[in-house]
């Protein structure tokens, strides 16, 4: 049996003698299985922008430049700026701007504060009716109405063609909730008794105990939130009819179907979408990806740290 | 869950008195659940009630006003021409993503592992997950625009054997379209489905890396030995809810991706169950799309517990 070494708990002495030193201590040749390794990881990262970086070429060389163009194009030929200034004078693209930004605030806002409320109430498991209240709530995670039904309840509760028909009907993630509830579970209990002795309601515990507590995670959660919201289109799609109401997913949409459908909310006589069609189309795409691909490389690192809080138990 | 739910001091009678009180005591929480439970009351449990529409002749009418019709649509549901291609080709693209989706992140996990670079590795990992934050609609964008006629994947063909790029139509070939699928899902997910395995990887003791170091492991080795072996309780709960899920063929994905030529191929219940209900020229009752929605969610619902089912027998803690 190897001793443990008296002064350093790594480095390990074997029956004869012989002090073995763990290869963590010793400084890593870079060899070629490693290149190997780092060749294999970067030519598919290169795979996965490679799309990306396409549709930025589409969208700045001239396309009967790019419709000509033999081989692969890694550097723009022509450079212009007129997808974009053309995208950019489309009343559309702002509609979509403005009603993808009031959705993202609206709808992450009511997103937390129904899944704060629904989980701070989870975490009270022994009050009565709380294990019904449990099963009623989750049992919606594996269970729903269906298309038409939804459809038709929408239209009864007349939100059809407002933009609260995107954001009212997702209320709570179950699963975000879930690792949430785990986690004010988690604080010591102590603190709440002391609040409770002290005369503070449950409602003034939440918000003045447990929610400031909290917030790493529910920063996380709210980025989640978020992006969903963002890059809302499914409820826009069944629900909204009128253009001007559109988030900017669904603009994009149209505007991959039917780049006319641009040019007829522009100023008449001065679009040729025919001709630059393909840079009309990955410009609007650019410009709506443009939000997302600015700001993840910041926050990436809340994205990550939400995922692992619900796949590694403590 | 249960040993919370056991009142100290072992068996309490119930009573309503003490209840009562109870729910005094708390009654802040439960105003705080008031607008969870009229949340789920309206958008979720509502439109439950409106599955009965699946047994009913839906009129213009409303819901009550319908006539029940004896089990109508679920008997039209097994002669109409295109549910079964949409069910069959909702269970192969499944299976399809499984065999070839589900193993990709682990060993990009696993690949990722053994880089010992920490700022490339950064820099990778933000590029594999980042399309994972995008729709399907710009995914699909640009997937026209690249696999289309005039697009760079026909061009770079074109360079060897310009014979290829004749009879170009990617994304209208019944051949070509289930391989679009799988593997524009792997360029969107992959790198967001390794996050969960690395989150594995970092919870294997170290210590086993180090005593297989001094037993004269190599690299291979350690990975074959110690850091597979780590993940496995972890790739066995994501591949029972993976599978759990089969039902589910991808609607956003394949909705923005395709076109009436490819039906054949890429129908899924989910879509077919959309141009049911939302393009009005099948003149189909609105009762039918509801069965075939029924006939999907009950199917759906029984996968789902079995495989809540399986991950409890494997040790893992699940919602239920």
């Amino acid at each position: 049996m190897a001793e443990i070494h008296p002064i350093s708990p790594n480095v390990r002495i074997d029956k004869r003698g012989n002090v073995h030193i763990p290869r963590k201590n010793k400084i890593r040749r870079f060899n070629a299985v490693d290149f190997v390794l780092l060749l294999i990881l970067t030519i598919l990262a290169v795979l996965i922008v490679y799309p990306f970086y396409n549709a930025v070429l589409v969208s700045f060389v001239p396309n009967t430049v790019y419709k000509r163009y033999e081989g692969i194009m890694l550097i723009p030929p022509e450079f212009t700026w007129e997808a974009y200034e053309f995208t950019f004078k489309s009343a559309l693209i702002w509609y979509g701007f403005k009603n993808s930004i009031i959705n993202t605030i609206a709808g992450t806002a009511y997103n937390m504060t129904l899944t704060i409320l629904c989980a701070y109430c989870l975490t009270k498991r022994n009050l009565p009716g709380m294990k019904l209240i449990r099963v009623i709530i989750i049992f919606t995670m594996y269970f729903n109405g269906g298309l038409i039904p939804y459809y038709l309840l929408i239209r009864d509760l007349h939100l059809m063609d407002t933009l609260w028909s995107y954001f009212l009907p997702t209320g709570i993630t179950i699963y975000y909730m879930l690792i949430i509830s785990n986690y004010f579970k988690s604080l010591p209990p102590a603190l709440e008794e002391s609040a409770k002795i002290d005369g503070a309601t449950d409602i003034r515990i939440l918000w003045s105990v447990t929610l400031p507590l909290s917030l790493p995670l529910l920063a996380t959660f709210t980025l989640y939130y978020a992006v969903e919201r963002w890059n809302e289109w499914y409820n826009a799609m069944i629900f909204c009819k009128s253009v001007d109401k559109w988030p900017l997913q669904n603009v994009l949409r149209t505007i991959i179907n039917d780049v006319n459908m641009l040019a007829t909310q522009n100023i008449p006589g001065e679009a040729k979408p025919d001709i630059q069609g393909d840079s009309i189309k990955m410009s609007s795409i650019i410009i709506s990806m443009a939000p997302i691909m600015c700001l993840y490389p910041f926050l990436q690192r809340y994205f990550l740290s939400g995922l692992t809080l619900g796949a590694v138990k403590e | 869950m249960s040993t919370q739910s056991i009142r100290r001091g072992g068996k309490e009678k119930f009573s309503w008195k003490r209840t009562r009180r109870i729910m005094w005591e708390n009654r802040w929480i439960y105003l705080m659940l008031i607008p969870v439970l009229a949340y789920y009351i309206i958008f979720k449990y509502k439109p439950m009630y409106g599955i009965q529409l699946a047994f009913k002749d839906y009129k213009l009418a409303g819901i009550k006003a319908s006539p029940w019709n004896n089990f109508e649509h679920f008997k039209y549901m097994f002669v109409e021409p295109q549910f079964w291609p949409a069910l069959r080709n909702t269970l192969i693209i499944s299976l399809l993503r499984i065999c070839f989706g589900f193993p990709f992140p682990i060993i990009l996990a696993i690949l990722i592992n053994e880089v010992y670079m920490p700022k490339y590795k950064r820099v990778l990992q933000t590029i594999y997950t980042f399309p994972h934050f995008l729709t399907w609609v710009i995914m699909a964008g640009i997937m026209l625009n690249l696999l289309g006629s005039t697009g760079m994947v026909r061009k770079f063909f074109d360079l060897f054997n310009p014979e290829i790029g004749e009879n170009w139509n990617l994304l209208y070939s019944n051949k070509s379209f289930r391989a679009i699928l799988v593997i524009s899902d792997i360029w969107k997910e992959a790198g967001w489905g390794t996050i969960i395995y690395l989150a594995a990887i970092t919870g294997i003791d170290p210590s086993l890396y180090e005593a297989a170091t001094i037993d004269g492991a190599n690299r291979w080795q350690q990975m074959r030995f110690i850091t597979l072996p780590g993940m496995i309780s972890m790739i066995a709960i994501q591949f029972v809810l993976r599978v759990g899920a089969v039902m589910e063929g991808g609607f956003d994905q394949i909705f923005n991706l395709y076109t009436a030529p490819v039906y054949e191929t890429g129908d899924i219940i989910d879509t077919y169950i959309y141009r049911l209900s939302f393009v009005k020229s099948s003149g189909i009752n609105l009762g039918f799309p509801v069965a075939v929605g029924l006939f999907k969610n009950v199917i759906n619902f029984i996968l789902l517990m079995l495989a809540n089912f399986v991950t409890k027998a494997l040790g893992q803690e699940t919602v239920l």
